[in-house]
């Protein structure tokens, strides 16, 4: 059944489908609708929805009930994610299954409420305090705001870790053709109950591993900690427990990097030209192809839905000998092509961007993509 | 089996510190409740009292500083047949102002004991939020001058309904944390004691001054309030059935979709069978979003694709508002609009956000309230007077009977059809406002088509 929908509803759908039960959450452009929408959904008391006094209080009562085993959102936009930002680190220490969803706007500061920006893509990667990892995904569209919010609770669930899923102003709040019983989903995860037995909350066999969980108010105790811990939960000053710890941390991410990489690779052998899309600009830069191909242009496309960890596999077998440049529209400085330029060393990274609150038009990557060749033709 | 596991002596804190003898009070306090430790769930701030969590056989949570009240008012949404209680200090008092003031007015029914020792134990001995005037700490050398933050008096006066301060060697201190446990709502005592590495030593603070102290700000210990929070304010525990964590809700369960209404119906094919780009621009309060909306969702119940962008200032009854809207067979990649083949302008806020009309193709139709004035343009101008509608519609239907008129009048959309497709797809509590608007709009246009009356405004062509 097709409906028309925005990203926001569509978010707060995919949430739900994956059994989200607990919201909390503070106004904020372009964000607000989710936290009204929770607090209509959960009226009848099949979950908990709250407006806090502000973003700090928001995910805070989200990691205390996610403790509990409830399965917690919290919706800004890059003000409140400012705000998030010591809580996040928590929720990375403490082990919680979280996700928090942002709907970027123009910024910095208070920037333009009403409109929109993706700069929020590296602040969402780093945007607490340590250097340690969490996913971080983006939508493109409505239907991708629905899958990725159902996805990042699954990554949380399995990972127990914070996602962070982006969306956009005109993602947010813009109405798009959504058929969601369409949408491929994949199973839900729950996460791993602890074994019988005594049970030692952050206890794990290898460092990739993810502890297994028992809930504040279970019969088993447990203790929740965002200082530096042993296996038992308790403060600890032993080195190799410490790095025990920390290495953990870092490996469960590093070695899920494979079953997290959501992306879309549509590639012509041989072409020359590679585009590397994610967020607001991939509609444009599909619509772009589609173009181009009919004009006789050879030109790959990758999406990208995972931000972080970066799809490095799919983006160095999409960047093959062919491919001499690559174009990357997005909303901002120009913020992710510095990373894929890290990542890819050789093929020219050339950065299309665009921050004035409008959209990059399928005909300003065209122009640039036919611009590229004809300086190559010019060239030979 | 007793809820605190540590003796006093055992415990981190310097000697003399009191932080010991409230643990030690309070887990006499628990014990009396006889409820087993895994309904009760410790939450402890930062700072020396924040490492207390590891002397109790409970569920124990340790978080960041000021924002133990909530996480400790998450846990108990979720789960509200726990006892929580926090264990803060008054530095996170400070830090966590807001969460204490905001939890009391919500009246979560949490239980909070405040160690107050009026300065930062931990960090160096630096003056809090509960620092006694003329008091010297290593931030206040010459003496404390800020007003101390009068925690019970704040919490009181903003719902909470069990406020008490007590001395923490008050000899009938764990009856008054069993009392205060005991009380439904949010409860607080905050207890003042002894911090013997850096405020006693500073202020010659001791356990026959904290009774002067409280004398000579003002702050008397006891009861500060205690009556029965309303039940509205109060979780209630079998409310939340929460069946929906485990498997999910199918995206067609019906509590999903009422978030947006009822199911598209089944409207008869509209005739747009390529990209076709709409644009109305008027103000804020006419309803613009609305009333594109509407032909939008009558697109998608006739099996189309749609997008709907929309651009707005930060005001909400005031300024521009305009709304752009694509319809294709195919899916939209693209929300933004390049090439609109209908530009239908309503205020002149509206207009102005619009900007340069000189850019528009000639096949493109822009459909303007009569009393604008517009610039040059080469697309086809025609005109149209919404307000001679207010008489039979509502104010707020005007836009969409305007966006109706548009639609024919541009060629869009044949009249009966809109109409007809109306008829079929409109539901919800405007359904029968908005059909009077369509219908309205559409015969208008049928006159106006009739009567070939189109204007040609400057550059244009009729």
């Amino acid at each position: 059944m097709r409906e028309f929908i925005t990203g926001n509803q569509a978010a707060v759908r995919g949430a739900l489908r994956a059994g989200c039960d607990f919201f909390a959450g503070y106004p904020i452009t372009p964000a607000s609708s989710i936290l009204s929408d929770f607090i209509r959904a959960f009226a009848n008391g099949e979950g908990v929805a709250i407006q806090t006094e502000d973003e700090i209080a928001a995910i805070g009562q989200c990691i205390g009930a996610a403790m509990t085993g409830a399965k917690a959102l919290t919706a800004s936009s890059g003000p409140g994610l400012s705000l998030y930002s010591e809580n996040i680190g928590l929720a990375q220490m403490g082990e919680v299954p979280l996700v928090i969803v942002d709907c970027q706007r123009m910024g910095p500061a208070t920037g333009g409420a009403t409109a929109t920006g993706e700069g929020d893509v590296l602040f969402a990667r780093h945007v607490t305090s340590g250097g340690y990892p969490h996913p971080v995904l983006a939508a493109t569209d409505a239907a991708t705001a629905y899958r990725l919010t159902y996805e990042a609770f699954n990554i949380a669930e399995r990972l127990r870790t914070p996602v962070i899923v982006l969306l956009s102003k005109d993602i947010a709040l813009t109405r798009q053709t959504v058929d969601l019983d369409a949408i491929g989903l994949s199973p839900i995860v729950n996460r791993a109950p602890a074994a019988d037995g005594v049970y030692r909350p952050y206890a794990v066999a290898s460092p990739e591993d993810v502890p297994a969980f028992a809930p504040i108010g279970g019969e088993r105790l447990t203790r929740f900690t965002g200082s530096i811990h042993d296996e038992n939960g308790v403060l600890t000053t032993n080195r190799t427990k410490i790095g025990a710890t920390l290495t953990h941390l870092n490996a469960k991410i590093h070695a899920a990097e494979a079953w997290l990489e959501h992306t879309e690779e549509d590639l012509e052998p041989g072409a020359p030209t590679l585009i590397v899309s994610y967020g607001l600009a991939d509609g444009a830069a599909r619509e772009a192809v589609r173009v181009l191909r009919a004009r006789g242009h050879r030109v790959s496309h990758v999406t990208l839905y995972t931000l972080w960890p970066i799809a490095e596999r799919v983006l160095l077998r999409a960047a093959n000998a062919a491919v001499e440049r690559v174009i990357v529209p997005e909303l901002n400085i120009g913020l992710y092509a510095d990373e894929l330029r890290r990542v890819l060393r050789y093929p020219r990274i050339e950065s299309l961007t665009r921050y004035d609150g409008g959209l990059i038009s399928p005909q300003t990557i065209i122009e640039t993509v036919e611009a590229g060749a004809h300086r190559e033709s010019s060239l030979c | 089996m007793l809820i605190v596991t540590a003796k006093r002596a055992d415990m981190c804190y310097c000697p003399g510190c009191s932080h010991g003898m409230i643990l030690e009070a309070l887990g006499k306090a628990i014990d009396r409740l006889c409820r087993p430790s895994h309904e009760i769930c410790i939450v402890s701030d930062i700072g020396c009292i924040g490492t207390a969590d590891r002397y109790f056989s409970c569920h124990t949570f340790h978080g960041l500083h000021g924002r133990s009240l909530s996480y400790a008012e998450g846990i108990k949404r979720a789960r509200p047949d726990l006892l929580v209680i926090v264990l803060i200090g008054d530095g996170g008092c400070g830090i966590g102002t807001a969460h204490l003031v905001h939890g009391a007015r919500r009246d979560a029914g949490i239980k909070i004991v405040v160690c107050n020792n009026f300065n930062f134990g931990m960090t160096g001995g630096q003056h809090s939020a509960t620092t006694p005037c003329d008091a010297k700490t290593t931030t206040t050398p010459c003496g404390a001058t800020d007003h101390p933050f009068d925690i019970c008096a704040t919490v009181a006066a903003n719902g909470a309904s069990f406020v008490a301060r007590h001395d923490v060697f008050d000899a009938r201190l764990v009856d008054h944390l069993e009392e205060m446990l005991r009380a439904p709502g949010f409860a607080l005592v905050d207890i003042w004691e002894l911090c013997t590495a850096y405020f006693v030593p500073s202020n010659r603070l001791n356990r026959g001054s904290l009774a002067e102290l409280s004398d000579r700000l003002g702050m008397p210990f006891g009861m500060i309030r205690h009556h029965l929070p309303p039940v509205s304010a109060q979780p209630v525990e079998d409310r939340r059935s929460a069946p929906i964590k485990r498997n999910g809700l199918s995206p067609n369960d019906s509590r999903v979709v009422r978030l947006t209404g009822l199911p598209a119906q089944t409207v008869p094919a509209l005739p747009w069978n390529t990209r076709r780009e709409i644009t109305v621009a008027g103000s804020a309060g006419q309803r613009i979003r609305s009333a594109l909306g509407v032909i939008g969702e009558l697109a998608v119940s006739s099996g189309l694709h749609a997008a709907q962008q929309d651009d707005f200032p930060i005001t909400v009854r005031k300024g521009f508002s305009v709304s752009s809207l694509i319809v294709s067979p195919d899916p939209i990649l693209y929300t933004g609009l390049d090439h609109p083949d209908l530009v239908v302008l309503l205020s002149k806020d509206g207009t102005e956000r619009f900007g340069d009309l000189s850019a528009l193709a000639e096949n493109c139709s822009v459909v303007v309230d009569n009393d604008l004035p517009i610039g040059d343009t080469p697309a086809r101008v025609i005109p149209m007077v919404p307000s001679a509608w207010e008489k039979e519609l509502a104010r707020e239907a005007v836009s969409l009977a305007a966006v109706a008129f548009a639609f024919v009048v541009a060629g869009l959309i044949a009249p009966d059809l809109l109409s007809r497709a109306a008829e079929a797809g409109l539901s919800g509590p405007y359904r029968e406002e908005n059909l009077r608007a369509i219908r309205l709009g559409a015969a208008q246009s049928e006159i106006e088509l009739r009567g070939c009356t189109f204007v040609a405004a400057s550059g244009g062509q009729s």
